[in-house]
């Protein structure tokens, strides 16, 4: 609704919208226009070479990315890949940043170093967080393979099997942002007040009860945070790929092969450089994919809100 | 759970805690954290002994601790990393990008959070769904090609102007700013920019600092665009200028690992003052749901 506005009468009424157009302008310009125009790249071959000519070709592009067989083979597989890396991010990350919060809401000794340190790999961005994990997980003599050779276990890590590279990545990207799950946890956790735990106390409550009845419906609005930030965040989850193994076939997942498709950075068997036409087309499979798997989880989240206040 | 409220309120007390008595509870805790905390600290150990050894050492036995304690792969990666303009490089993105998003995001979200136009609830709506839309990289980067500013400063800068969150975590937070200052200031004879600047911008300060943070950090960090965006050396920010050396010295790890040490001590020590800031942003609306 419009207020009064207050300062000054006739045309400096105008005075805050023209304040407000360069950032609007700004806004329009490199966000939100590229963002729909994204859908109109993906029906061309635009390449990202500048001054080629840019032709319709209708939907090729999603015929291609889809629907031919064996040549399509590839893309499916990211794109059921970019669906397993979601699910395992999703649930341990979940459960994980759950159980470390309720352990740090405890009055213990050490909680602010423990927050601190697990929250440290969020700074540090992908280009640290991959070199920090790629010497951890040095295949000759590293402190991962001297741990597991007491095992009897040998392995080449990120350089092994394209689906023990994977599993990697995945332990890696929770490793990275299990401090952001933790500290949305620790924040609703600071929420409940004391008395409904010193009343399930009296009312005989065990550990197990107290959570059950009175800490996870509490949680509600952490929990839904939780549920949707990282089933987004993780299927559209990809540099750590980057940094870690490079592109490798058997290992992209799709916001991967948009890049690598879309700016060229390639090696391996699936290489065709600069065709953004096509890379738009996949942005639009992944988008999709998040729009639907999101709604749903904000959908199923609503619901068990509903539940819990009806 | 049988016992009325009444009698356990008589009866059951929580158990005093006794010198002698162990708490398993709690040794359990820690056990655990403990367990998490050798995942965390492990390795950021690792780094830092690496990069204290010789590439000898290294190879022979990655593990062990160094034999002498020398500085020597700090200085081969500072001298050899080209490292000094990587950082002007990124001080500059960040500082120049930070400063524009703000200044403009503050008279973008200020009206809009009073209603002071028209349609200002549609703008607001513009940003929201921004969240949701698909990945704006293609035409993005069509875009700044067809402008002349692939591989530029200037172009480069542009593409951290905006931040649709930011732009919430403003608008919610000068809600909270009541309304009559606005009356009183206006009564005072005090112009609308200046009010915003002098009498606005003190009062929300800390979601002005949350989001200078947040936004600064994402620009520091970004791997991505200047891969797709710089391709002359001499304009790469530090995190591309680290996986070039990685490519250059991929097998010599004592250097690399004083090439990461020397990016992340800057980080970590602002951290440890901002931590505040960067948490405040993160869990922001997280907790009203």
């Amino acid at each position: 609704m419009q207020q009064k506005y207050l300062f000054g009468r006739g045309w400096s009424v105008f005075v805050p919208i023209l304040l407000l157009l360069p950032g609007f302008i700004l806004y329009l310009m490199i966000a939100l226009g590229p963002s729909i125009a994204t859908s109109v790249y993906s029906f061309t071959d635009a390449t990202g070479i500048r001054g080629a000519p840019v032709n319709w070709v209708g939907l090729e592009n999603y015929e291609e990315f889809l629907l031919r067989g064996v040549a399509s083979r590839d893309n499916i597989d990211a794109l059921k890949r970019t669906l397993i890396f979601c699910f395992f991010v999703t649930t341990i990350q979940f459960t994980v940043g759950l159980f470390v919060a309720l352990l740090l809401n405890q009055r213990i000794r050490g909680r602010m170093f423990f927050r601190t340190l697990f929250f440290v790999p969020v700074i540090l961005g992908v280009a640290i967080q991959g070199l920090i994990w790629k010497l951890f997980l040095l295949p000759s003599g590293g402190p991962v393979a001297q741990f597991l050779s007491l095992f009897g276990v040998q392995s080449e890590f990120l350089g092994g099997q394209p689906s023990e590279a994977f599993a990697w990545v995945i332990v890696v990207q929770i490793w990275a942002n299990m401090g952001i799950t933790m500290v949305i946890f620790l924040a609703g956790l600071q929420t409940i007040p004391n008395e409904l735990y010193e009343a399930g106390r009296i009312d005989g409550a065990g550990r197990w009860d107290l959570f059950r009845h009175v800490t996870w419906p509490m949680l509600t609005p952490s929990v839904n945070t939780n549920i949707v930030l990282n089933i987004i965040g993780s299927l559209q989850a990809w540099q750590l790929f980057l940094v870690l193994i490079g592109y490798r076939p058997g290992t992209q997942v799709l916001g991967y092969l948009v890049f690598a498709q879309g700016f060229g950075q390639t090696s391996g068997a699936v290489t065709s450089a600069f065709r953004q036409g096509f890379a738009a087309a996949a942005s639009i499979v992944l988008f999709f994919l998040v729009l639907i798997i999101g709604l749903a989880a904000q959908y199923f989240v609503n619901r068990r809100e509903q539940k819990l206040y009806v | 759970m049988t016992m009325t409220t009444q009698t356990s309120l008589n009866t059951a007390r929580i158990p005093e805690r006794t010198g002698r008595s162990i708490d398993w509870a709690k040794v359990g805790t820690y056990a655990i954290l403990i367990l998490i905390a050798i995942l965390y600290v492990g390795p950021l150990l690792m780094l830092f002994i690496t990069s204290f050894k010789t590439l000898g050492e290294f190879f022979r036995a990655p593990i062990s601790l160094p034999t002498s304690f020398s500085f020597d792969n700090y200085i081969e990666a500072w001298d050899k990393a080209n490292f000094p303009r990587y950082l002007v490089n990124s001080v500059i993105y960040t500082v120049v990008a930070t400063t524009i998003f703000v200044l403009t995001s503050i008279f973008v979200a200020f009206p809009i959070a009073r209603g002071y136009f028209r349609g200002a609830k549609v703008i607001l709506t513009l940003y929201v769904i921004a969240l949701f839309l698909p990945p704006a990289l293609i035409p993005q980067f069509q875009l700044i090609l067809n402008l002349g500013l692939y591989n530029s400063r200037l172009g480069y800068i542009m593409l951290f102007l905006i931040n649709p969150i930011a732009i919430i975590i403003l608008v919610n937070y000068i809600k909270t700013v009541p309304k009559e200052l606005d009356e009183s200031a206006a009564m005072d004879g005090c112009g609308y920019f200046r009010f915003v600047l002098q009498i606005v911008l003190p009062l929300i300060r800390p979601a002005v600092a949350t989001v200078i943070v947040l936004h600064a950090i994402g620009i520091w960090n970004e791997l991505i665009l200047p891969t797709i965006y710089l391709s002359n050396s001499n304009l790469y920010p530090v995190t591309r200028g680290l996986i070039v050396f990685e490519g250059v010295y991929g097998s010599n790890w004592p250097a690399l690992a004083a090439a990461v040490i020397i990016l992340m001590i800057p980080m970590l020590i602002l951290f440890l003052f901002l931590q505040r800031y960067i948490i405040a942003g993160l869990t922001e609306g997280s907790v009203k749901g």
